[in-house]
């Protein structure tokens, strides 16, 4: 085992016009737990990164660094937000991503990633899908992804900012347990949970610059105030700056309401999330929906935001334009290029002087002319606020104000919550944060079971001995398509698709589609959603038909006309619809697989895709909030072309933060090296393969055939 | 710059390649709603419909801009390609010829340039290449029996499309994202004006 080093690291972004590090000297002995603590913006995470030996020369000036690793993963990195870790479809193939990029052989891939989802806890089977876990086993989905490379240092950057306090709590016993004989160095805002199991405390202040270093004990018996005058601890305030006038009217209610998981709303034989909610909001009054991650503190918020229907009870809710919303990730809600324009961008926040005081109570006057998306954490999260206030709501809703802040600047987010409890407006926010609780008035705990009567919420999918097999990503329903490998699948569409330009008559194009009207019950899951998938390729055929009628060489919509237009609607679909079909029983992973492990294309442009692929869903569920953020605001409805661009653009720059990160996590997984690397699935081919290229000659030969009966 | 610098792609380079052909396989599926806003002109006269081409370009034309290296803009538009036909594209393995040709236009466009220059004049070339392509193959594959004029037509709307709602809209996109700090990692992200804030 190696110790780690940094000689005088420096390193100025190219975006920055100053150095965010200057000369930082750190020797960090082999074996040693090293809490790295300092406030945000203090260059915690620029360290870690340094030491694990990723930071981007190309991305700015940097002197000092760590020498690379010698080996993939031999120094794994935990990120605040473990979303970004995660590449996989499934956790097993997550855990199994660090191996295949060292180019172990799959024996050993196997078993690397069974021992590494015990020893991080993991407790979901391994056929789960990582980014619909709860944020808990997320980090330590991620904490099995570095172990699964037995990791001789572990670097551990805000791994529990995300998580409420028992989560937190079984994260951090996790990364205890497997720290044992490891050198460890964990950068967080929250001490009091590490210090016990360190040997060592770094305080850094501004750019980096060491303010104290050695044994936490007698570093804070020499210096009480220590925290405090590095920014990370606050004294806490006594002001009370409840409504002098108390409580005012309730200006919104829930009664025996009855809410749905979201989307499952057709499977009525399912029982509902929440059971008989009552819910009243008081002018003046700040209240907290707290419960664990699952218990439906989201779906909630969307029913008091009226964007969920609830299945039952009943509702009063201030007007659209009385209420005013701001959603986890402050960026999901931004429209303007100023943080000026940015307060008064809602058509219902009309009073220029009152933004003005906002921006001047919010600590943002300064830079009132910067862009909102180039805002610090906590400065977009105030910014958020006060563009919800400038609105002058009711009834302010807010998820998760302040998770992820600093003592410092969660202080700054409560005072802003406080004094529109004063003014008289009723606060509603979805937190696990104590402190945010403590300074309520009310409280309503999904997990006591809401309002009485719904049973007990299951801790999200916890299992004492999940299934640790690693196997294709899990079906809903077994098909004979699901049988063939993902290249025989490609392959039919494409000889189809060559096939169909044969058709040359009305009636050979009707003869042509014979086999795949026959054909496609083997390769649809369900009859219904079958037919949704051919549904837009009749339309786009009927649409050819009647183009081809109208705007063809015969005269337009004659007899003729029609029937050339018959046989391009044919030809069309026989050009289409077999390769739909088949793309059906197609998923991402396997065609990694295929293409990767079987057709030896280049290793890390596919295995990029893959990881790229697999974030379709959760960018989808991005996209729906970022939508919702700007409908909600006022500013479009979902069909403006509008809303449509700046949505594109927060999505965008969601993603390409998103990727920034998870690159750095994907190359502590070996990743940068990865140009030759193993697959943990074979991609097989069988004798239905056989079968399955026999339809594929099939469907290329037959319209030609079809065409010769006829003709 | 070394030789190396511009045509090896890092990490990075990868995943944003991949990720913005993703996000816009994503966000096509909400742009489904900007059809019928033509929809009633479209229907008369299915040429038209080539006046919202462009936007199907767009995935290319940021990757090219943001990544700025060979094979970036091909990359990214087939990425959008094979989640749209995931997700059952309706037009099922055309998909992917539409995504080479219009990969491949914009793609072209830069290589002209030997990967040197990122102005609005080569994202304008290469929208409009893009469109071309595109036009060829589907006078090709869908609107064979559309008689010559009416195809022209439907050139003329193509090209007007990928000039502006690819070449000129993709520029001014980037541009808007690196405002916002998000391409700070990449080449694109190097012409921003360095902050003192932090």
């Amino acid at each position: 085992m190696t110790s780690l080093s940094l000689h005088g690291l420096r390193w100025r972004p190219l975006s920055r016009r100053h150095r965010t590090v200057d000369g930082l000297d750190l020797e960090i002995p082999a074996g040693q737990k090293v809490l790295l603590a300092g406030a945000s913006g203090s260059g915690k995470s620029t360290v870690l990164r340094a030491l694990a030996g990723l930071l981007d020369e190309q991305a700015g000036d940097l002197e000092g660094q760590a020498a690379p690793p010698s080996r993939p993963g031999e120094r794994g990195l935990l990120l605040q937000n473990p979303a970004h870790a995660l590449v996989a479809a499934t956790v097993g193939r997550d855990a199994a991503f660090g191996p295949e990029n060292a180019a172990l052989p799959r024996p050993e891939i196997h078993e690397r990633a069974v021992e590494a989802l015990d020893a991080a806890r993991v407790d979901v089977p391994s056929s789960r899908e990582p980014l619909a876990t709860s944020g808990g086993q997320q980090q330590r989905i991620a904490l099995a992804g570095a172990l699964a490379l037995e990791p001789d240092v572990l670097l551990l950057d805000e791994p529990t900012s995300m998580l409420d306090g028992p989560t937190a709590e079984a994260v951090r016993e996790a990364v205890l347990e497997v720290a044992a004989g490891r050198t460890l160095v964990v950068a967080d805002h929250r001490l009091e949970a590490w210090l016990p199991h360190v040997d060592r405390l770094i305080v850094l202040g501004e750019r980096a610059t060491v303010l104290a270093d050695g044994d936490p004990d007698e570093l804070l018996a020499a210096r009480p105030h220590l925290l405090v005058e590095a920014g990370i601890a606050v004294e806490t305030s006594t002001v009370d700056r409840r409504s002098a006038d108390g409580p005012g009217p309730v200006v919104a209610s829930l009664a025996g309401v009855d809410v749905h998981r979201p989307g499952s709303r057709r499977r009525r034989s399912e029982p509902p999330l929440l059971r008989g909610v009552d819910l009243e909001l008081q002018a003046g009054t700040i209240t907290v929906l707290t419960g664990p991650s699952g218990a439906g503190k989201t779906t909630l918020l969307q029913v008091v935001l009226g964007m969920a229907k609830p299945a039952a009870g009943r509702l009063a809710l201030p007007s659209r334009e009385r209420i005013a919303s701001v959603p986890q990730n402050p960026e999901h809600s931004f429209v303007a290029p100023t943080v000026r324009q940015e307060v008064t961008a809602s058509p219902w926040a009309t009073d220029e002087a009152l933004a003005e005081q906002l921006l001047t109570r919010a600590g943002l006057a300064e830079l009132a002319e910067a862009n909102p998306y180039t805002l610090s954490g906590g400065e977009q999260r105030r910014l958020a606020i006060i563009a919800a206030l400038a609105q002058q709501p009711d009834l302010l809703v807010l998820d998760e104000p302040t998770v992820g802040l600093d003592a410092q600047r969660r202080r700054a987010v409560l005072e802003l919550l406080e004094q529109a409890r004063a003014e008289g407006r009723a606060v509603l926010a979805a937190t696990h944060d104590p402190v945010l609780m403590q300074r309520a008035d009310a409280r309503l705990d999904l997990a006591d079971g809401a309002g009485g009567d719904a049973p007990p919420v299951p801790p999200a999918g916890s299992d004492p001995s999940p299934d640790r097999r690693i196997g294709p990503v899990p079906r809903t329903r077994w098909i004979p398509a699901d049988a063939l490998n993902p290249l025989v699948l490609c392959l039919i569409g494409i000889l189809a698709a060559i096939g169909s330009f044969a058709v040359d008559t009305w009636q050979g194009g009707l003869l042509a589609l014979v086999p795949t009207v026959l054909l496609a019950p083997l390769a649809m899951r369900t009859l219904g959603g079958g037919l949704l998938r051919l549904a837009p390729i009749l339309l786009s055929a009927a649409g050819l038909a009647w183009t081809t009628a109208f705007l063809g060489d015969a005269p337009s919509l004659s007899t003729e006309a029609w029937l050339l237009g018959a046989k391009e609607a044919a030809r069309i679909t026989a050009f289409v619809a077999p390769g739909v079909l088949a793309l059906g029983a197609v998923d991402a992973t396997a065609l990694g697989d295929a293409l990767g492990g079987r057709l030896r294309l280049p290793a890390r442009p596919i295995a990029a895709s893959v990881a790229g692929l697999v974030r379709a869903g959760h960018l989808g569920r991005q996209w729906q909030i970022i939508t919702q953020a700007r409908v909600l605001r006022g500013t479009g409805s979902p069909a403006s072309p509008r809303l449509l661009t700046g949505a594109t653009l927060a999505l965008l720059v969601d993603a390409l933060r998103g990727a920034e990160q998870q690159a750095l996590a994907m190359d502590a997984r070996g990743f940068a090296t990865a140009t030759t690397r193993t697959w943990a699935l074979p991609s097989p081919l069988r004798w239905p393969d056989l079968i399955g290229a026999g339809i594929g000659v099939l469907l290329l030969v037959w319209p030609f055939v079809a065409e010769m009966m006829v003709g | 710059m070394n030789r190396s610098h511009t045509t090896r792609y890092r990490t990075v380079d990868l995943l944003v390649t991949v990720v913005i052909g993703v996000a816009f396989g994503v966000a096509f599926l909400g742009y489904g709603q900007l059809y019928p806003l033509i929809g009633p002109l479209t229907t008369a006269f299915k040429p038209a419909e080539g006046l919202l081409a462009g936007i199907w370009f767009l995935p290319a034309m940021l990757a090219a801009l943001i990544v700025r290296k060979p094979g970036a803009a091909l990359g990214a538009e087939m990425i959008a390609a094979v989640l749209s036909m995931l997700l059952g594209s309706q037009w099922g393995w055309g998909t992917a010829i539409s995504g080479l040709m219009q990969g491949g236009g914009v793609e072209l466009a830069f290589l002209l340039t030997r990967y040197r220059r990122f102005t609005l004049p080569v994202a304008i070339l290469g929208g409009v290449l893009a469109a071309v392509l595109e036009w060829g193959y589907e006078k090709f594959a869908y609107y064979m029996e559309m008689s010559w004029s009416f195809s022209f037509m439907m050139l003329a709307f193509f090209l007007l499309s990928g000039a502006v709602l690819c070449g000129l809209l993709g520029w001014v996109a980037t541009r808007a994202l690196g405002a916002t700090g998000a391409l700070d990692a990449m080449p694109a992200g190097r012409d921003r004006q360095p902050v003192s804030s932090t």
